[in-house]
C-alpha cells in the first residue's frame, strides 16, 4: 500500500517535471511549427545552470529565480540566430538544424561543466521529510518541487487564457496572417514563444537538479519523453500535455517496480496505443 | 522522380568506385577497417535514403534496424563454429524487415511531425530494450566471437575474419544496394512511392492504398538497414545497444541530406563528407589542439552552415544545367485505347456532412447520369467543396449514402472510391511536381493496377496508350518530357485532367477546372468536355458562367448546403430561388444563415 | 496634404510563384473614399487587397499610404499605419471569444483618434454584443462577418480593406452588413470592397474598378458603370 503511495507521489512529481518540459516544447511547435530537438539541450541547460548558480548563492531556489530569466534571454538569442531562418523551412531542415544545435550544446557543456555528474544540494531547510504513515516518509524537497510546478503550470494558464500576450499567442496559433495585419509583428511574439519555451524547459532542469543532478545526457532522455508526451496529447495542445505528462509520470512510476526491465518500453507501448486509437494525439487536431 | 547520375556524377561515382577497389593495396590494417566502416555507413544512408529521399518518410529511428540486424549476427553466431555469411546476413535483413514492418504499421498511420516523432520514439524503445534487460548482455553489448564464414565442402571461400575479403564483401554490397535501390525506384513500384513524396493526396485519389506503400517502401528501406548493421557486427565482432542511438539516426539523416536526398548516391558523399570532417577535425597534427578538443562543436557548427546554406546537399553541385527537352517521343495519334467503356451512375441520397455545428452539406439527394455534364454552381460557402469532397471519399459523410452504380461507399476511403472510378480534380491544383508530365500520366495510368508489388512494366504497352492517348487529348502532347511543377496554372490544369482520363475513372469530377485559364484555353477545355461526355460522367463545379451554361447539360445549384435547384441549365436561369441565391437580387429570407451552436 | 489620396499605387507587379497575377496596376484611395474592386473570380482582386496590405509583397511598382511609402513593409507596420482589412474567409479568431477577439485589436488610430471603442463598435453590432462571451466559432456566419469588421475597426484605421464580405451569407444579413460599412463609410473611414453583387456595391461605393486578368479595364464612377452596363456585366460574367 505504502510503495503504491510512493509512487503515485514519484509519477506526479515526474509527471510535473516533463509537463514544463513538454509545454514549452508543444507551444514552439503550435505556434512556430517548428520541430525543436535542442529542447533536451535546454533542460541540460537547466540543470547545469542549477549546478552553477547554487554554488554561487547557495540556493537552489535563487538559482531557479535567475536561471529562468538568463534562460529566456539565451532562447531569444537562439531564435535569433537560428531558429527563425526554419520557419519557411521543412520540417526536415528543422530536425536538421536543431540537432546540429545538439551536437553544438553537448561540447559546450563538456568544455564548461566536464562529463562527471555533478549534484545539487538540496536547501537544508527542506531536506527532512513528511511522515504519510507511522514507517513511510517522503521529502519535503519534492512536495516543493510539486508545488512549485503546479504554480508554474498554472500561472501558464492563466498567462494563456487571461492576459493580452496569452490572447496573442491563442490568436497566433489559428491564424497568424491575421495578427499579423492586425497590427502585431509576428517575430517578436515568435521570438518571446520560442524563448518562454527555452525558459520552461531550463525551469523543470533547474528544479529537477537536486534530485536527478546534473550528467551530461540529461537531456536527451527528457527530449524524447518530452516528444512521446506531445504525441500522447496532441500538437499545440498545452491540455493534452499536461494529460500526458501525468500518464507517463505515473506508467513511469509504477513501471519500473513493476516491471523494472520494462519501464522505458512501457511508455513507448502507452503512446503506441494511443496512436492507434487517436492517431493525431488525446487533443490533436485531425 | 529519380534522374539518371548526371555524367558528372556518374565520373566521380566511378573513380570513388575504383578508390575503393584500390585501397587495399596502399594502406594498412586500420585504414582498410576505417574504410570498411563508411562502405557500411553508406549502405546504411543510402538504405535511409530510399525512405526519406524517396517516399518522404522522415524517419528518425532508422538506427533500430541498423541495430537489430548487427544484433541478428550475434543471435545466430555460436562459440562452437562460424555462422554461414547468408545466414547471418540473411537473419540481419530479416529480422530487420520485420522490425520495420511492425514499427511501420503504427508509423505509417501517421504524417509530417508524429511520423517523425513515432520512429523516434520506436529507435528509442529498442534502445531500452536491449540497454535495460539482459538480452544480448544488455548495456555492456556482446561480442561475436566467432565471425561468419562460407564454407563449401570443407573449402573457406569466404571468411569476415580476413579485412580485405571482408572489405571487398562491404563495397560489392553497397554497389548492389545502391543499383538495386535505383532499379526498385524505376519499377512502377517505385513511381508510386515516389507519388508519395511528391502528392500523397493525389495518390489516394488516384486510388493507389497510401498506406501500403509506405509501409513497403519503410520494410524495404529497413532490410538494407538491417543489412548495413549484420555488416557492422562482423567488423569489431561487437555489438552494443549503442547502435540503437537516436544520435546515429540524426547523423544518418545528416548525412543524406548533406549528401543530397532522394538521389541514391548523394549520401553516399554525405557520408564520405561527414566521417572526412569528423576525422579532420579530430587530427590534432591537422587542426591544432584547441580544435581537435573540440571537434564536435566543429562538426556541429559545420552542419549547423550548411543546412542554413545548402538546402540541396552536396549532390546539388553535381546536377547537369537544366537538360534540353526532349523532343517528345509520344505518338501523335490520338485515338483512344481500344477499351469498351461504360459510364457510371454517380448518385447521393440525404447526403449531409456537418462540422462543429455548420452543416455544410445539408440532406442532398441527387443522381448524375452517364454521358452527360452536369454543372453545380453556388455561392462560395454554398458546400460545394465539402460536397465533391464527400463525392471523392476525401471527406467522410456525417449521414446518408453516395453509390456509384448503385454500390453504397459512402464512408469508404478515397483510394477506394477512385478504384470505382471516380477521378476528381481539385480546386487547387494537385499533381506531382517533381514528375515530369509524362511520369504524371503514367503514374495515373498505372492506377488501374495498384498492387504494390508490382516489378515489371507488363502491362505498359496499353498504358503507353492511354498515356499518350490523354496527353494528346487535352494538348500537352509536346510537354510530355517537361517537369509540370514548372508549368503555367492553366497547364498543370489540363494536366490533372489528362491524368484523369489516363487513369480511365469513368466519373470525373472537376472542381474549377477553369480558375486562371486564359480564353484559349478555357475554350480548349470546353471543346474537351464536350468531348469527354461521350463516355463519361461528368461534375463540373465551376465559377464562370459563361463555360456552365455553355457546356452543362444539367445545372445543380448549391446555397447554405442545401440544394435548391436541379434541371436544365434554361430552367434553372428562370428559377426565382436561384436568382435570390446566386444570380443577385433581394427576396425574403431563404432561412437563417451559417451555424447556431 | 488633403489634395494627395490616402493610399496611392503605382505600377504594381504582383507574382504568386511564376504567375503574374497583377500587372501594372495603378490604384488610389481618397480620404473617406469609397472604392469597389470588381471582377470575376481569379481576376486578381485579393491579390490586390493582399498586397496593399503588405501580406504579399509586389516585386515592382510603389504604395504610399498618408503620404510614406510602404511597400515592403510588414503588414503589422501597415496596420498600424492606418490600414484595416477584413479578409475573405473572415478570419476571426475561433479560440478566442468575441469580446477578445475585439480587445485584440484595440489601438488609437495613426492619427491619435480613438472614435471606434468597444462600445462604439457593439454599437454598431448589437448582435455581438449579446454574444460577447461566445467562441468565434460559435457564432454564425454572419455575425463571424460583423466580428471581422467589428475587429478592423477597433484600430481605428482611416482605410478599411474588405474582401467578400457578404459571400455566402443570407439576402437579409447581406442587407445588414451593406448598412453598417454605408455607417462605416459616414464616419469617415474610406472603404474598398471586393464583392460580386453589383446592386450592392453600387449603394456603398462611389467609384468602380474592374479587373481582368490582372489589368484594371474599367474605372468610373457609378454613373459611369450604369452607362457601360453592357460591357461591366459581361465583365463581370452576369
Amino acid at each position: 500500500m505504502s510503495l503504491v503511495l510512493v509512487q503515485i507521489l514519484n509519477g506526479l512529481q515526474y509527471g510535473l517535471l516533463l509537463f514544463l518540459a513538454a509545454s514549452g516544447l508543444t507551444l514552439v511547435f503550435g505556434i512556430l511549427g517548428v520541430i525543436n530537438l535542442a529542447h533536451g539541450s535546454f533542460y541540460m541547460l537547466g540543470a547545469y545552470l542549477a549546478v552553477t548558480l547554487t554554488a554561487q548563492f547557495g540556493d537552489i531556489f535563487v538559482a531557479l529565480a535567475v536561471g529562468i530569466p538568463l534562460a529566456f534571454v539565451f532562447g531569444a538569442a537562439i531564435e535569433w540566430l537560428f531558429i527563425r531562418h526554419l520557419y519557411k523551412r521543412d520540417h526536415l531542415q528543422q530536425v536538421l538544424l536543431t540537432f546540429a544545435l545538439i551536437l553544438v550544446f553537448k561540447e559546450v557543456q563538456q568544455t564548461l561543466w566536464g562529463n562527471h555528474p555533478l549534484s545539487i544540494p538540496t536547501p537544508s531547510y527542506l531536506s527532512s521529510s513528511i511522515s504519510l504513515t507511522p514507517d513511510l516518509g517522503y521529502p519535503v524537497y519534492r512536495f516543493a518541487l510539486m508545488g512549485i510546478c503546479v504554480a508554474l503550470a498554472l500561472a501558464m494558464m492563466f498567462v494563456i487564457q487571461r492576459t493580452r500576450v496569452g490572447r496573442l499567442i491563442r490568436a497566433a496559433e489559428s491564424n497568424p496572417e491575421m495578427v499579423e495585419a492586425l497590427g502585431y509583428d509576428s517575430r517578436i511574439l515568435y521570438r518571446m514563444v520560442f524563448a518562454a519555451g527555452v525558459a520552461l524547459a531550463a525551469a523543470a532542469g533547474i528544479l529537477a537538479a537536486p534530485i536527478e543532478s546534473a550528467y551530461p545526457g540529461i537531456g536527451d532522455r527528457v527530449l524524447i519523453i518530452s516528444f512521446v508526451i506531445v504525441v500522447i496529447g496532441g500538437i499545440g495542445s498545452i491540455r493534452g500535455a499536461f494529460l500526458g505528462a501525468l500518464l507517463i509520470g505515473l506508467a513511469d512510476a509504477f513501471g519500473k517496480v513493476f516491471v523494472p526491465e520494462f519501464s522505458s518500453v512501457l511508455i513507448y507501448a502507452v503512446m503506441a496505443l494511443i496512436l492507434v486509437v487517436r492517431p493525431s494525439g488525446l487533443f490533436g487536431r485531425a | 522522380m529519380l534522374k539518371t547520375p548526371s555524367t558528372r556524377a556518374l565520373l566521380l561515382l566511378a573513380c570513388l568506385a575504383l578508390l575503393f577497389v584500390a585501397l587495399p593495396f596502399f594502406v594498412g590494417p586500420y585504414g582498410i577497417k576505417f574504410a570498411t566502416r563508411l562502405i557500411i555507413l553508406s549502405i546504411f544512408v543510402v538504405s535511409l535514403d530510399f525512405a526519406l529521399g524517396l517516399a518522404g518518410l522522415i524517419s528518425f529511428g532508422h538506427a533500430a534496424f541498423f541495430g537489430v540486424g548487427a544484433y541478428a549476427v550475434y543471435f545466430v553466431s555460436s562459440d562452437e563454429g562460424a555462422a554461414n555469411v547468408f545466414v547471418a546476413l540473411g537473419a540481419g535483413v530479416g529480422v530487420a524487415a520485420v522490425c520495420a514492418l511492425v514499427i511501420g504499421a503504427f508509423a505509417c498511420l501517421t504524417r509530417g511531425f508524429y511520423f517523425i516523432m513515432v520512429t523516434l520514439a520506436a529507435g528509442q524503445m529498442m534502445f531500452s530494450l536491449f540497454h535495460d534487460t539482459d538480452i544480448a548482455k544488455g548495456a555492456d553489448g556482446a561480442y561475436i566471437n566467432i565471425k561468419p564464414d562460407l564454407t563449401i565442402l570443407g573449402h573457406t571461400l569466404i571468411d569476415f575474419d580476413d579485412r580485405r575479403v571482408f572489405f571487398y564483401v562491404c563495397l560489392a554490397l553497397l554497389v548492389f544496394t545502391v543499383v538495386a535501390l535505383y532499379m526498385l525506384a524505376r519499377t512502377p513500384f517505385g513511381r508510386v512511392v515516389q507519388g508519395l513524396k511528391s502528392n500523397e493526396t493525389r495518390l489516394s485519389a488516384l486510388g493507389f492504398d497510401a498506406y501500403r506503400f509506405k509501409l513497403a517502401a519503410f520494410v524495404v528501406s529497413g532490410a538494407f538497414a538491417g543489412l548495413a548493421g549484420a555488416l557492422f557486427a562482423c567488423i569489431d565482432g561487437f555489438v552494443t545497444p549503442d547502435l540503437f542511438s537516436w544520435h546515429q539516426s540524426g547523423l544518418a539523416i545528416m548525412m543524406v541530406v548533406l549528401g543530397g536526398a532522394g538521389t541514391l548516391f548523394g549520401p553516399i558523399l554525405g557520408a564520405l563528407f561527414y566521417v572526412s570532417l569528423e576525422e579532420t577535425l579530430k587530427t590534432a597534427s591537422l587542426v591544432g589542439d584547441f580544435v581537435s578538443s573540440h571537434w564536435l562543436l566543429g562538426t556541429g557548427a559545420v552542419l549547423v552552415i550548411a543546412v542554413l546554406l545548402s538546402p540541396d546537399g552536396l549532390a546539388g553541385f553535381l546536377r547537369n544545367a537544366a537538360r534540353p527537352a526532349k523532343k517528345a517521343l509520344l505518338q501523335p495519334l490520338g485515338d483512344a485505347p481500344a477499351e469498351p467503356r461504360r459510364a457510371s451512375i454517380l448518385a447521393t441520397k440525404d447526403l449531409a456532412k456537418t462540422f462543429g455545428g455548420l452543416r455544410a452539406v445539408d440532406g442532398v439527394t441527387i443522381s448524375f447520369e452517364p454521358d452527360l455534364v452536369h454543372a453545380i454552381i453556388g455561392p462560395n460557402g454554398a458546400g460545394k467543396t465539402t460536397f465533391t469532397n464527400l463525392l471523392s471519399g476525401a471527406l467522410k459523410p456525417s449521414a446518408g449514402e453516395v453509390t456509384v452504380d448503385g454500390v453504397n461507399v459512402a464512408g469508404a476511403p478515397a483510394y477506394k472510391i477512385a478504384r470505382r472510378g471516380v477521378g476528381r480534380s481539385f480546386q487547387r491544383t494537385n499533381i506531382f511536381a517533381t514528375f515530369t508530365v509524362e511520369e504524371n500520366c503514367r503514374l495515373a495510368a498505372q492506377a488501374r493496377h495498384p498492387s504494390v508489388v508490382r516489378l515489371t512494366e507488363r502491362l505498359s504497352g496499353s498504358e503507353q496508350a492511354k498515356v499518350a492517348h490523354a496527353l494528346t487529348v487535352v494538348g500537352l502532347a509536346d510537354k510530355a518530357d517537361t517537369i509540370a511543377g514548372a508549368m503555367s496554372n492553366g497547364e498543370q490544369r489540363q494536366l490533372e485532367i489528362a491524368m484523369l482520363i489516363a487513369s480511365g475513372g469513368s466519373i470525373l469530377i472537376l472542381d474549377e477546372p477553369l480558375a486562371g485559364m486564359g480564353p484559349e484555353e478555357t475554350r480548349r477545355v470546353i471543346d474537351l468536355l464536350r468531348d469527354l461526355k461521350k463516355n463519361h460522367t461528368i461534375v463540373l463545379i465551376e465559377h464562370d458562367m459563361d463555360a456552365v451554361f455553355a457546356v452543362a447539360d444539367t445545372l445543380t445549384v448549391l446555397a447554405l448546403g442545401r440544394l435548391i435547384a436541379h434541371g436544365t441549365p434554361d430552367e434553372v436561369r428562370r428559377n426565382e430561388e436561384v436568382i435570390t441565391a446566386y444570380l443577385g437580387g433581394h427576396a425574403p429570407e431563404i432561412e437563417t444563415e451559417g451555424a447556431k451552436s | 496634404m488633403s489634395e494627395r489620396p490616402l493610399l496611392e499605387a503605382r505600377g504594381l507587379n504582383t507574382y504568386y510563384g511564376a504567375s503574374h497575377v497583377l500587372r501594372s496596376v495603378d490604384f488610389h484611395v481618397g480620404r473617406g473614399e469609397t472604392v469597389s474592386l470588381l471582377g470575376r473570380n481569379g481576376m486578381g482582386k485579393t491579390t490586390l487587397m493582399r498586397s496593399l496590405m503588405g501580406l504579399v509583397v509586389p516585386k515592382s511598382g510603389d504604395i504610399r499610404f498618408a503620404g510614406v511609402e510602404v511597400r515592403g513593409w510588414r503588414p503589422s507596420a501597415i496596420a498600424r499605419a492606418g490600414v484595416g482589412f477584413v479578409p475573405e474567409g473572415r478570419g476571426i479568431f475561433p479560440n478566442l471569444t468575441v469580446e477578445e477577439n475585439l480587445v485584440f485589436a484595440e489601438r488609437e488610430g495613426a492619427d491619435g483618434r480613438r472614435d471606434w471603442t468597444r462600445e462604439a463598435v457593439l454599437d454598431l453590432f448589437p448582435r455581438l454584443a449579446e454574444r460577447r462571451t461566445n467562441w468565434g466559432n460559435q457564432l454564425s456566419g454572419g455575425e463571424q462577418q460583423m466580428l471581422t469588421i467589428g475587429r478592423a475597426l477597433m484600430s481605428n484605421p482611416s482605410l478599411l480593406l474588405v474582401d467578400e464580405a457578404t459571400e455566402g451569407l443570407a439576402p437579409l444579413v447581406r442587407d445588414d452588413i451593406w448598412r453598417t460599412l454605408r455607417l462605416i463609410a459616414d464616419r469617415g473611414v474610406a472603404i474598398v470592397v471586393v464583392d460580386k453583387n453589383l446592386d450592392d456595391v453600387v449603394k456603398l461605393c462611389r467609384r468602380h474598378i474592374i479587373l481582368v486578368k490582372g489589368q484594371i479595364v474599367f474605372e468610373g464612377d457609378t454613373r459611369a458603370l450604369a452607362a457601360n452596363d453592357d460591357f461591366v456585366r459581361s465583365q463581370l460574367g452576369l
